[in-house]
Parts: C-alpha cells; structure tokens; sequence
C-alpha cells in the first residue's frame, strides 16, 4: 500500500505545485509549446519535402525489354511472377502497341519521325515499380538480379542517373533533417531545463524541508519530473492547436501556391503515429528537463 | 581532563519534572568518558573538525557524548560553530576529521542515499521555522510521516494528536502564514517530534520569540526530552540556560569549552 500512498502522494503534489504556481507552469508550458511549434512547423516541411521525394521516387522503373516470341498472355503471367518478387510494389505490362502510343505521345510535335516505319520497332515490356525501401542503387540491383534470366526478358534498362541523384537528394534531406533535428532537439532541451530549473530554484525551500525531515532524493523529485511531464503534454497539445491552425490557415490562403510549391498533391498534416510521437516528445521533454534542473538543484544543495 | 557539566540552577519549566540527570562526557581532548563509556550515550563526538578553508577551523577537535533523553544546551557567540556543530549532527555536512556516532552508526561515513534514513530519526527546529507556506499547518506536520510513506489517514491522525499536544489543533486547516511566530515554532516543533525522534535538534528556536513565547516553546522542547528524546538546544539566550539548569556545551571559536557560559 505504500507504493499507491506514494503514487497518490506524488500525483497531488505535483498538482498543487501546477496550482500554486500559475504563472511559472504557464511560462514552461509557453516555452515547451514556442519550441515545439518551432519543431513541428520543420517536421511539416520535411513531411511535404519527403512527399515530393516519394512521388519522385514513384517514377522510378526497373523495365524489363520482353523478347518478341513472348505474347500478350505470357506477358501478363511474366508479369505476376516478377510481382511475386522481394521488393517489387507493382507491375505493368506494356504492350509493344502501348510502347508506340507512349512514344509518340513524347516524340509530340516531331511524332512523324516514325511515319516511315513500316513495323512498331518497340518491344513490350513490364514497368516495374519498386517499393520505397527498395528505392536506392542495392535495391534496384537486388530486384534486377531476381528477374534476370527469367524466360522472356532480353533486357533489363532502369536510369542510373535517376537513382544516383534520386538517393543524393534523399540522403541530403535524411542528413539535413537530422542535423537541424538535433540542433532544435538541444535547443529545446536547453530553454525547457532553464525553465523548469527556475520552477525548481523558486520551490528550492519545499526541497529543503523534504529533505529535512528524510525525504530521498526520489520522494522530492518524482513530483517535479510528473510536473514537467505534465508541462510537456501540456506544451505539446497547445504546440499541436498551433499548427493545426497554421496549416489550415495556411492551406486556405496558399493552397494553389503550395500545392505548386510542393508538386501535385495537397499538403498533409501530420498523421496519427506522428501525433503521437509529437505529444510523447513534449512529454519527454518536460521529463528530461526536469531531470536536468533537479540534477542542478542537487549539485548547488551539494 | 575536566568535562563540561550542566549546572544545577533551579528549575523552573514545567518539562523539567523528569528531566535526566546531566551527563558527563565532554571534553577537548580524548575520547569521551562517563556514562556513554557504558553505551547509554546517543550522540558520541571523537575528534570531531570541521574546516571550510585549509586551516580555517569552524569546529576543531571536538569530543562529546551525550546521554539518551539528555537536554543539552550548546552556547558561544555567533560564529562559534553551533550552528556547524547541528549541521554535521543531521548530516547536513560531513566533518573534515573525526567521527560523529549515533545511535551506534558513525554517520561521518554515511552515504548520500543513507542520509534520509538517519534523518528520519532527527527532529529539527530551526529559528527561522522553515514551514511551507503552500501547505496547511496539518500538512506540515504530517510531511514528517508522508515520506515515510503512512497512509494518508494515519498521517492525518497523528499530525492532529501532534498539534493537540502544542495545542493547535484549531489551526490545522490554516496556512502557516496566518499564524503568529509563535505558533508557527509549535507547528514547526510538532513536525519535529510527530515521528517520535531519538534525537532533536533546535537551532536558536525561540530566537524571534518574544519572551512569553519563548518560555511556551521550551518548555515543549523540554518536555520532549522528558519523554525520553535527546535533545540539542543552540541558543544565545543565557536565561534560557539558567531557568532550565542543564548541561551545557559551550563553543568558543570552534572550540569546546568548558562548563557554562
């Protein structure tokens, strides 16, 4: 039972302290929410950058060049096998009929070049869309060594500049995000702790006491850590109302703006699991910095 | 070697009536004798220095023992090392040489995390109260037994008993602030003794008190010690030290003179 008194315990006073002191709460929650709308405006950034990547990375085809002797039929059941293939999201036929049609809808003005033909000289061939995982030099070659030598492929053609610019562009945005996710990590870490630790260094005579009537290092703490994660939830819920009116507002005024911004498609908010993560982040945050402030606290009562 | 002894002056506090007798066992040099060589003593100093600076003494070579139950005055001018002398008591600092036993355990060796655990047999009164403003007088009692982790209706209990003993069971519910100075001393003195202590320490308790008030709050320190709580009282007041006429330990730069004031 005296584990749940000291639960009970801890949860109260970590609310009284929320209730006595208003003003301090509503500077560290205002803190935490500023740094993490700071966050969350990079984190929405990022999210429509790495859409655009995606659709990107959508256009990127393995085609495998079907022999003439392979029919439409056999085409289609060459296609369901190489579906079956690790890493391999869909794929299509393209007839050598189709071949044609695509070509002169490129060729455009200059579509009479192949007037003179007197056969379709293009093969048919399977597209051959990859997975995002699969979306760098190693995967292509995976699956391209998965399917060569299959009956009916003469041929295996995929843009190996488009990888290569494709993978710099998305390992500089990986790097990018992460460097300026750290950078903003710290930052945050630092203003909360500061924040906190003036919430701590204000209540420093209730540590004091505790401490001197035998309360452990624990007992004092534990209510300062569940208010800073409570801070942090707090901080993270109003950050979240931030964006989410910003992006609405913003999404209203610059729709056609951003959506030519960021290609086609419409800008997205962050989903369930990221919302999640958002809400967890002001918590730990909280946690963390009241961590640091008590380990402060601690080595000035030292 | 002679040892500081407590005076025989007339009693006059209502707490003296079972007052133990004074014990011996203080001195400058050398181990402690008397009574604590037969283990009744629970605070034994050997050698005890406390310096802040190299050769910067606030306590220097310091023996004493003092016997369960006992009510000890600890006297010296301001800067005497009283105050240091508590602080090492409640392991609030370590001392630079020698060895602080209580109740049998030498807490110049106490680790961090085992501090709480001897404190929670120390009881102490400060001058300036040290009362949460945040928390009802109630709450401030109780703190003593809530992190010991009793349940909160015990706590409760108790607490009240505590403030009905000095007689402030009517102001629980209040904020310390809305109480007199020396109403806030009781409260702090209840929070003190509510855990039952072996040892109590008051540091200049009746220091802000008018003189009325400063007899109330003794006579409830001395009645602890009459109930069997060993007792260090630090005070300046050389009326205080002759109405109660207990042993007293008296400090000078440091050092641990000799008889009274």
């Amino acid at each position: 039972m005296t584990t749940l008194w000291r639960a009970l315990y801890f949860v109260r006073t970590a609310a009284d302290g929320l209730r006595s002191s208003p003003v301090t709460s509503a500077v560290a929650v205002g803190t935490i929410a500023t740094t993490l709308v700071v966050m969350g405006v990079f984190g929405l950034a990022l999210k429509q950058m790495s859409g655009i990547v995606d659709r990107v990375g959508e256009d990127l085809t393995v085609s495998a060049y079907l022999a003439d002797s392979v029919d439409d039929a056999a085409a289609r059941d060459l296609a369901t096998r190489v579906s079956t293939v690790e890493g391999v999201a869909s794929v299509e036929v393209v007839t050598r009929d189709e071949a044609l049609r695509r070509f002169e809808g490129a060729a455009g003005d200059r579509a009479g070049l192949l007037d003179g033909l007197v056969e379709n000289p293009l093969p048919a061939s399977l597209e051959i869309a990859l997975a995002p995982s699969e979306r760098s030099e190693a995967g292509i070659a995976r699956v391209v060594g998965a399917i060569e030598g299959l009956p009916g492929i003469e041929e295996i053609g995929h843009g190996q500049d488009w990888v290569d610019t494709y993978g710099r562009v998305l390992g500089g945005l990986r790097a990018v995000a992460l460097a300026l996710g750290v950078v903003f990590a710290l930052a945050a870490l630092l203003i909360v702790s500061n924040t906190i630790r003036l919430a701590v260094y204000a209540r420093r005579d209730e540590v004091e006491i505790l401490a001197l009537v035998g309360a452990s290092r624990g007992f004092i703490g534990t209510p300062f850590v569940l208010e800073g994660v409570l801070q942090g939830t707090a901080g993270a819920l109003l950050a979240l109302a931030v964006l989410l009116a910003g992006f609405e507002i913003g999404t209203a005024l610059l729709g056609s703006t951003l959506a030519f911004l960021i290609g086609h498609g419409d800008p997205v908010f962050f989903d369930g699991a990221e919302l999640a993560a958002f809400v967890v982040a002001g918590a730990g945050l909280g946690c963390v910095g009241s961590l640091s402030a008590l380990g402060s606290a601690w080595r000035a009562a030292a | 070697m002679s040892l500081a002894h407590g005076t025989s002056r007339q009693r006059k506090g209502p707490g003296d009536t079972a007052a133990p007798t004074p014990r011996p066992g203080v001195g400058r040099h050398g181990p402690p004798t008397g009574d604590e060589a037969t283990g009744n003593a629970l605070v034994r100093l050997y050698h005890v220095s406390k310096s802040y600076l190299p050769g910067a003494y606030a306590l220097r070579d310091v023996n004493l023992a003092i016997g369960k139950g006992e009510l000890v005055f600890l006297t010296g001018p301001s800067g005497a090392g009283k105050t240091t002398l508590l602080r090492l008591l409640f392991a609030a600092e370590k001392p630079s040489e020698g060895s602080i036993i209580i109740g049998g355990r030498n807490i110049a060796r106490l680790s961090e995390s085992a501090v709480p655990t001897l404190r929670r047999r120390i009881g102490v009164v400060f001058q300036d109260f040290k009362l949460l403003q945040r928390r009802t007088v109630e709450e401030n009692v109780g703190l003593t037994l809530a992190v010991r982790g009793e349940p909160p209706r015990q706590v409760r209990s108790r607490a009240f008993r505590m403030l009905k003993q000095v007689g402030l069971q009517h102001r629980r519910h209040h904020a310390p602030v809305a109480l007199s100075g020396g109403e806030q001393q009781r409260v702090a003195i209840a929070r003190a003794l509510v855990g039952e202590p072996e040892l109590l320490l008051a540091d200049e308790p009746t220091g802000n008190l008018d003189p009325e008030l400063t007899l109330e709050i003794m006579d409830l320190i001395a009645a602890a010690a009459a109930r069997g709580t060993t007792v260090v009282v630090a005070t300046h007041d050389h009326s205080l030290v002759e109405r109660y006429a207990r042993r007293v330990l008296h400090l000078q730069a440091g050092e641990l003179a000799e008889g009274a004031p």
